[in-house]
């Protein structure tokens, strides 16, 4: 059983006398392990897409399974151990909290999911992501790669199945981007995870194991 | 102009009405601080300032007035009327009456009514027995037959006629009105009517000298005046209450322009970098804060003038219980009230909002990118300010041991501000101290949610110190006048139980006052001597007078139950008393006339102005009016009219004392005579003083309610500003319930801090008001005690309000769609 299963998914948007499209007819599956790649312009739907497969949002037709579950079946409370327990995002923008320490961004899920030993685990996180030493900084004090590390280290904080990544080198030079890549391929190899990349960049294409285009929220 | 226009609708405006709830709020806010402020000063207009004694009801305008303790010898008048100079002489009698022995004490006027004109008043109904004239608003008809309790006996009238009068009246003709006051031979006050563009000190100096020297003469009025003098103390503080709630909302004006100011960093910088000045970008902001506080103060004139009724009230029962008997005058909001509200709100917004638009104006294109960076600087800049804050309490500590200033204790008021000011520079510290020291221990306790809460608070310090230093000032205001109030309280107790001792009081019945000292009939106290229950019966009689130009009240009683100042035992001074020309004065008296034991002071009695000795002072909280208390003996030396204003009744160890109350009734029956156990008079005592701070319990709600609306409006600003982390946290798996807590957290923390330091604010406070302004104002000691009770269900109250007032931003952050936040960005 895939991990990651999208079936004639499509997503609407606006009223029934004007609406759009923003999906349509998508269909592809993700094993655990695998790294694929989302390409297309800006406005073809990838980050529609990973919201999707997120379960953040649902698709107007056809279905999108995590782990053998229809997630617009699922009650709230459901959805939220899925999100919890199943899936990391990483952000374009980092969004990482600036009130918070690296560490305590990281230690942050796993507060909420009120796990034990989340100090341990967060600290974990970050030395994978090479950022111990940056433990005590506050976000405004990090580089763009820095936060994005940090941000990676948060997203794998719970041991997610599925990380989800949006754009995750659009603010990053090219060195530090090849970085984070290397970081995701490293999510994927080391740990099983399966990586979904929304990406524009040639990089970001060959750091992936498969890559679907979209073109006007359709498969290409 | 229109550019400007253009810009300032743009820029400002419209940001204020995509937030109505919060700008609602800030509004809400400043009105009720303007609205407290003005109903303050129209209810006390009208209740103290523009009335005029009740007493002066039907006397003329710019003539003089001839008055003596115990009353002007009625044959002044024939003397007075022989004098070679163009002046009328009218005389007067004034007393109080009650309709049908019931409700409120109505002035009772005898005049010649021949010579005042008053005859064409009366009706042409012939002959009626006792013709009285009332004014219009007692609505009562010509013919009509009425009841008028009269010091201690009713009285049966018939009204005659029906007069146009300023206020209420009912008018006598002056013989009937000597006759059932007890008052044949003499004359309350005698009116001189001037001739026309005469100078009235000219002619005061001439009728002077034609008087003997305990009797007196001033200008007509002057009873208003001097009573005005004495009630300014009282209008000035409750005015400075009046103005906590305006300072709750200045304190909300700052928070808001600075929550603008900080939002708006990017938008300043952009502008800036477009060629906006720095003087376009303050005006700016500056111009918010006047926007809000235009709109503002315009409902709060109208929520000022709604209030200002129940205020009218509130006032009037006090004035009436602790100073003189009035009648309050209408409300009137002029253009002028109206104008000083507006400009005390747009001035008072103007100044808070100063700092944060100058702030603005400094902002530089390229700091206004940088986040977090502005809170980093705030977070070292509160160390300085805790210097400046020791500074201010310091200052605050020497300004407070100063005294009054023409009996204002302006000082004192000076330090209670200073107090504030210190206060609120040192909340920044104080919070950042609490989250790295409660953060860990929190987080235990209470959760991540707690920790995040914790984690916001820290993060945008400037915007939780304001609200914390606006709900810690209302909440300290609470605290302090809870404290004095309980401790005054708590002292008028204690004092009653001293000072009440004696098992049954007597006085004529009908509404008190303080100026008010109707008689009963001399006999009444002999026949209760008389009674095989009674082991003794002492008697009071007392003067309304005027001293240095205060209301005061002069005394004789047989009365030996009074604490000194001193501490001494009571014995030898009353042993004193009886032997000749010594008096003791009430504490009130002592301080407003500057008079100690071993003074001498000089009153105006039987002819002669006489010398009396201090021998010491005594406490007494019955009223602010001061006391000179003679022995009886001494007094009725001067005064001789036996008729007594009170009478306490001792009984005998063992004795039954509801039959002892029974006879006591007996004798008493048919007469408008009050009996009190002692019990039920210092329940009586107490309700009176409760009632007088009900108008300061008012105002402290207000306050509050200032406050708490402030941080409903504050946690909405921080909830809508950092929609995009509690979105995030959803991303992270967080629930619903667990972002709501979140935000009741912050409302919680928020409300905790305020609670804690505006406890100790409060105390400090409670010490300046009970020690130094009370003491300046009104002249009492007051024992300081713990009203445990009262602070605990304060401090709970707010707390659970402040709670409360987070369940709206913690609904408007659940309800926020993680996804379009996220996208937003």
């Amino acid at each position: 059983m895939a991990l990651l299963e999208v079936r004639n998914a499509g997503k609407v948007y606006g009223s029934q006398s004007a609406p759009v499209t923003a999906l349509a007819n998508i269909s592809f599956s993700v094993d655990a392990g695998e790294f694929l790649a989302l390409v297309g312009r800006s406005g073809c739907g990838k980050s529609t897409l990973l919201n999707l497969c997120g379960a953040m949002d649902f698709p107007s037709s056809g279905e999108v399974l995590i782990d053998g579950q229809v997630t617009g079946r699922l009650s709230n409370s459901a959805l939220t151990c899925l999100r919890r327990e199943k899936i990391g995002f990483v952000f374009q923008s980092f969004q990482l909290l600036h009130t918070l320490t690296a560490l305590a961004n990281v230690e942050l899920p796993l507060l909420l999911a009120r796990m034990a030993n989340a100090r341990r685990i967060a600290e974990e996180r970050l030395h994978w992501v090479e950022m111990e030493g940056y433990a005590d900084r506050f976000p405004h004090q990090l580089s763009g790669g820095q936060q994005q590390r940090v941000a990676i280290a948060r997203a794998l904080s719970q041991n997610p199945r599925l990380l989800l990544a949006d754009e995750p080198t659009g603010n990053l030079d090219t060195a530090t981007a090849e970085i984070i890549l290397r970081l995701l391929r490293r999510t994927v190899d080391e740990f099983g995870v399966a990586v979904l990349l929304a990406t524009h960049s040639r990089e970001g294409l060959i750091a992936a194991d498969r890559v679907i285009a979209l073109r006007d929220g359709r498969m290409i | 102009m229109t550019g400007q226009w253009l810009l300032f609708q743009r820029l400002i405006l419209l940001p204020l009405l995509r937030e109505p709830m919060r700008t609602a709020l800030t509004i809400f806010a400043v009105a009720l601080g303007v609205g407290v402020v003005v109903a303050i000063d129209l209810a006390g207009q009208a209740a103290t300032g523009s009335f005029h004694s009740s007493l002066e009801a039907l006397a003329g305008r710019g003539g003089l007035s001839i008055t003596a303790t115990g009353g002007v010898d009625e044959m002044q008048l024939g003397k007075l009327a022989r004098l070679p100079y163009p002046l009328e002489f009218s005389p007067r009698i004034e007393d109080f009456a009650s309709l049908n022995g019931k409700g409120e004490a109505i002035p009772f006027i005898g005049l010649d009514w021949i010579a005042s004109g008053k005859m064409q008043t009366l009706s042409a109904t012939g002959t009626v027995a006792n013709p009285v004239l009332v004014s219009r608003g007692l609505h009562l008809a010509t013919g009509s037959p009425i009841r008028l309790l009269i010091n201690d006996a009713l009285h049966e009238f018939t009204v005659a006629g029906v007069l146009d009068s300023e206020g209420d009246a009912i008018v006598a003709d002056i013989g009937m009105a000597q006759r059932v006051t007890g008052k044949a031979g003499t004359l309350d006050s005698i009116e001189v009517r001037l001739p026309n563009r005469a100078s009235t000190d000219y002619w005061q100096r001439l009728v002077e000298d034609h008087l003997p020297a305990s009797v007196h003469i001033a200008a007509e009025g002057s009873r208003t005046v001097s009573n005005r003098k004495m009630l300014a103390a009282f209008r000035s503080n409750l005015r400075v209450l009046s103005y906590i709630a305006l300072i709750v909302g200045a304190f909300l004006i700052y928070n808001s322009i600075s929550v603008s100011v900080v939002r708006r960093r990017n938008e300043i910088g952009v502008l800036r970098a477009l060629g906006a000045t720095r003087t376009l970008i303050g005006c700016g902001f500056l111009a918010e804060a006047l926007a809000i506080a235009l709109v503002g103060s315009v409902f709060g004139l109208a929520i000022g003038r709604l209030m200002a009724a129940g205020a009218v009230r509130l006032i009037g029962s006090t004035v009436n219980a602790l100073y003189v008997s009035s009648e309050p005058g209408a409300i009137q909001l002029t253009y002028a009230t109206a104008a000083a509200g507006i400009g005390l709100g747009l001035l008072v917004s103007g100044l808070a909002a100063l700092a944060p638009a100058m702030e603005a104006a400094r902002v530089t294109p390229v700091e206004a990118m940088a986040r977090g960076r502005e809170e980093f600087a705030l977070a070292q800049r509160s160390q300085r300010a805790v210097w400046w804050g020791a500074v201010l309490l310091a200052l605050s500590a020497v300004l407070s041991q100063l005294p009054a200033v023409g009996r204002r204790p302006l000082f004192a008021y000076c330090a209670v501000l200073l107090l504030i000011a210190g206060t609120a520079l040192a909340i920044p510290y104080t919070v950042s101290l609490f989250v790295r020291v409660a953060a860990r221990r929190i987080e235990k306790l209470l959760g991540v949610e707690a920790l995040l809460a914790l984690g916001s608070l820290r993060a945008g310090l400037g915007r939780t110190s304001v609200l914390t230093a606006a709900l810690a000032t209302a909440v300290a205001m609470t605290v302090s006048v809870g404290i004095m109030v309980g401790s005054f309280r708590e002292t008028v107790a204690v004092w009653m139980d001293n000072q009440l001792q004696a098992d049954f009081y007597l006085r004529p019945a009908g509404p008190a006052a303080a100026d008010r000292h109707p008689t009963m009939s001399a006999n009444v106290a002999d026949r209760l001597e008389r009674l095989p229950g009674v082991r003794a019966v002492k008697r009071i009689r007392a003067y309304a007078i005027t001293y240095e130009g205060l209301p005061a009240t002069l005394a004789g009683s047989e009365s030996r139950s009074i604490q000194f100042l001193s501490g001494e035992n009571g014995e030898a001074i009353f042993a004193r008393l009886d032997m000749g020309d010594y008096c003791v004065v009430s504490e009130p008296f002592a301080n407003k006339h500057n008079v100690r034991a071993g003074s001498t002071i000089s009153l105006p009695l039987a002819g002669v102005n006489r010398a009396f000795r201090v021998l010491g002072v005594y406490y007494d909280y019955s009223t602010e009016r001061g006391f000179i208390l003679l022995s009886r003996q001494t007094l009725l030396r001067y005064l001789p009219d036996p008729a007594v204003s009170g009478v306490a009744v001792y009984l005998k160890p063992a004795v039954d004392a509801e039959t002892v109350r029974t006879q006591i009734n007996r004798i008493i029956g048919g007469r408008g005579i009050l009996l009190s156990p002692n019990a039920r008079l210092r329940r009586g005592a107490l309700e009176i003083f409760d009632r007088t701070f009900r108008i300061t319990y008012a105002l402290e709600a207000v306050a509050i309610v200032v406050a708490v609306m402030g941080i409903a409006g504050a946690l909405l600003a921080m909830v809508l500003d950092r929609r995009r982390e509690l979105a995030l946290i959803r991303f992270l798996g967080a629930a619903q319930i667990q972002v709501r807590r979140i935000v009741l957290f912050e409302a919680g923390l928020l409300g905790l801090l305020a609670n804690g330091i505006g406890l100790m604010l409060g105390i400090l406070l409670s010490l300046i008001l009970i020690f130094v302004i009370n003491k300046q104002s009104f002249g009492w000691t007051i024992q300081f005690y713990w009203p445990i009770g009262l602070l605990v269900t304060a401090l709970a109250g707010v707390y659970g309000a402040t709670i409360l007032a987070g369940l709206y931003p913690a609904q408007t952050a659940v309800r926020m769609n993680p996804i379009e936040v996220i996208h937003e960005e």
